[in-house]
């Protein structure tokens, strides 16, 4: 390849056109060469220049037509008065906030939004919409920003984002899947546990709000920074990695709920009432019991890779206050949670199964104890037809429910109505599988949950 | 001298007026050193930071500017350094010294330079002018600006290459009568 006359590498270095290693050459190039070094310093002047008198370049359209004569003194005033706006802007955003407040200029735009519920964002969330530094909180469906140097990141919701600025974002919690091409590498994502850096990817990051987070590569290389003990590492195709899982999974104390009246004459049970408990379990057993987790981890794959990554959740509740054989309706509600473990774009909308637990002495498992082949009424297969029987099904599509799920059917009104020992119990599993070992998890508040709603069930 | 401790009201004041006389340098500054534009935000806010943080230790009587340099200097290298692991990194010490002391330099004549190229804008066409505003205004990269204007990224280079050129050959024509007192 023939080398280019120097003014027009520098050109092109200023337009981000020449290769890594075309720039490493002309930067040696400059330190040598006196000559091209006032060249270089002459051109890069000029584009710098621009770059920090960007504010007022927008003025330049409206400017009048060219006229060489008496323009001048209008600019320096404008311009001064522009500058004592802005410095009064970061001496107070350096009084009040610190840092990263008062850079605002869009680095990104939201260039799709399928079905897309959002809460509590301050950015605009409608699509097509450029986005500044800023949080977004999508609590249903999934939606894709496009990073002004080519990066773009695919949320999943339920999740909160934090734009800091064209190259880095902040994972509150959630998932999100960013793919970035050759221009953005260095392209960062910070969780609450780590930082992943792109080499040139496609990358997966998922966090859960209690503290515990994935990685996977689909495609190139990432480094993940501030892992314990301050060490890196890099992760390359096909791999992934978890951080933080079992030393936070266990959520508080459980507040004892209450059976609460609701309008309409229904009763509401959680399972932090009375005798009521809530766990999961996986095939395997790593890191149990998890009867004490805050959340609820439910997943099915038929894929060999992932077998010991199944897991289901059983919910008990106190009905012992209610007369049973009286209930006419019934309702179980979940409340979705951000698991932490894999990614929504790689399962399809996800069926789910209840079962109830028509053997009552198993009624009495223990949330301290429970293991995978202690889960009451299953066997390794799935639910024992034995001792359980399915009582309803429900769906939640790829990029979440938004919101607490109420699930009813008959079966569960009838199901209820057989009670005797004012214990119920259901087994939830997932149905649908995945067509990655990555797909997502699924998982819903349990009475440990700090902030979700717990598992409830409410009669009437 | 005056004994009396600093008055904090005073000191804003100060350093607000000192950042306003100086800040378009010191941002043109730090953009000459360093090619990223989100690097270069980080950079700028990280030194007026450290610099607000550290003016009760600043020489009222010595030169703000050559102060901020050095300040805004480490704050490069410092930031290079933690990207080192990073491959492609953009930012290499001996280049950066070495552009950063031609920029010295040259400090007075560049300084001028700045000032002219706000006259020499205004002369441009205004379709020109367009490009300019995508470019440094709205922070397009010469792919966008190639899908926007229909054009080729080859044509939209050899645009913005010629704008600068035009820029530069007035501005050196701006600076060569004698400076306005």
């Amino acid at each position: 390849m023939k080398t280019p006359p120097p003014d027009e590498r520098i050109q092109r270095a200023l337009d981000g056109l020449l290769s890594p290693e075309e720039m490493a050459a002309l930067q040696a190039d400059v330190v040598r060469d006196g000559d091209l070094r006032a060249a270089y310093v002459d051109q890069v002047w000029l584009h710098a220049s621009l770059k920090a008198d960007r504010e007022t370049l927008a003025g330049l359209l409206d400017a009048p037509a060219p006229d060489a004569g008496k323009i001048v003194r209008r600019w320096p005033v404008a311009l001064w008065a522009a500058s004592i706006a802005a410095c009064v802007t970061l001496v107070a955003s350096i009084a009040l906030f610190g840092k990263g407040t008062f850079f605002r200029r869009p680095v990104a735009t939201l260039v799709q939004a399928e079905n897309c519920k959002w809460a509590g964002s301050d950015l605009p969330t409608a699509v097509n919409s450029r986005l500044g530094a800023g949080t977004l909180s999508l609590v249903e469906g999934i939606a894709t920003l496009r990073f002004k140097n080519g990066a773009t990141v695919t949320i999943e919701a339920p999740t909160r984002l934090e734009i800091l600025n064209a190259m880095h974002c902040r994972l509150i919690e959630g998932s999100l899947v960013a793919e970035v091409p050759e221009p953005a590498h260095g392209f960062a994502i910070d969780t609450p546990d780590i930082k992943v850096v792109d080499l040139g990817t496609k990358f997966g990051v998922t966090t859960a709000s209690n503290g515990n987070s994935q990685v996977h590569v689909f495609k190139g290389e990432v480094e993940i920074d501030g892992l314990p003990g301050d060490a890196h590492k890099r992760l390359k195709e096909g791999k992934g990695l978890n951080v933080g899982s079992g030393s936070t999974a266990v959520g508080q104390e459980p507040t004892q709920g209450q059976q609460v009246q609701e309008e309409g004459g229904w009763t509401a049970i959680p399972t932090s009432f009375g005798r009521g408990k809530d766990g999961y379990a996986r095939r395997g057993d790593s890191g149990a019991p998890m009867g004490s987790h805050p959340l609820l981890i439910v997943k099915h794959t038929d894929l060999e890779h992932g077998r010991n990554n199944e897991r289901r959740a059983v919910v008990t509740f106190d009905v012992s206050q209610f007369a049973t054989a009286n209930a006419r309706e019934a309702q179980l509600i979940l409340d979705p949670q951000p698991s932490g473990f894999g990614f929504s774009t790689l399962v399809p909308d996800s069926r789910f199964a209840v079962y109830g637990l028509t053997d009552e002495s198993l009624d009495a498992w223990n949330e301290k104890e429970m293991r995978w082949a202690t889960l009451p009424g299953c066997t390794d297969e799935g639910p024992d037809l034995n001792r359980a029987t399915k009582v309803a099904e429900f769906w939640i599509p790829r990029g979440g429910s938004g919101g607490p799920i109420t699930i009813r059917s008959d079966a569960l009104a009838e199901f209820v109505r057989k009670d005797t020992n004012g214990m119920i119990t259901f087994v939830i599993v997932r149905e649908t599988g995945e067509t990655n070992t990555s797909g997502l998890a699924h998982a819903f508040a349990s009475r440990e949950h700090p902030t979700g709603r717990p598992p409830t069930l409410r009669l009437k | 001298m005056d004994s009396a401790p600093p008055d904090p009201t005073e000191q804003t004041e100060a350093y607000l007026r000192l950042l306003n006389q100086h800040d378009r340098w010191l941002a043109t500054y730090v953009y000459s050193l360093v090619s990223r534009p989100a690097d270069a935000e980080d950079i700028l806010q990280e030194a007026k930071v450290t610099m607000w943080k550290h003016f009760a230790s600043f020489d009222r009587g010595s030169n703000f500017r050559a102060w901020a340099r050095k300040i805004a200097t480490n704050q490069i290298l410092n930031y290079r350094r933690s990207e080192q692991r990073r491959p492609n990194s953009t930012l290499d010490d001996q280049f950066i010294e070495a552009v950063a002391a031609e920029i010295d330099r040259r400090a007075e004549t560049l300084d001028r330079k700045s000032d002219a190229l706000r006259q020499c804008l205004r002369k441009l066409p205004e379709a020109h002018r367009r490009i300019i505003v995508w470019r440094y205004y709205e922070d397009c990269g010469v792919e966008e600006i190639a899908a926007k204007s229909e054009r080729t990224v080859e044509a939209v280079y050899r645009l913005l290459s010629r704008i600068r050129g035009v820029l530069n050959d007035c501005v050196n024509r701006q600076m060569a009568p004698t400076p306005v007192p």
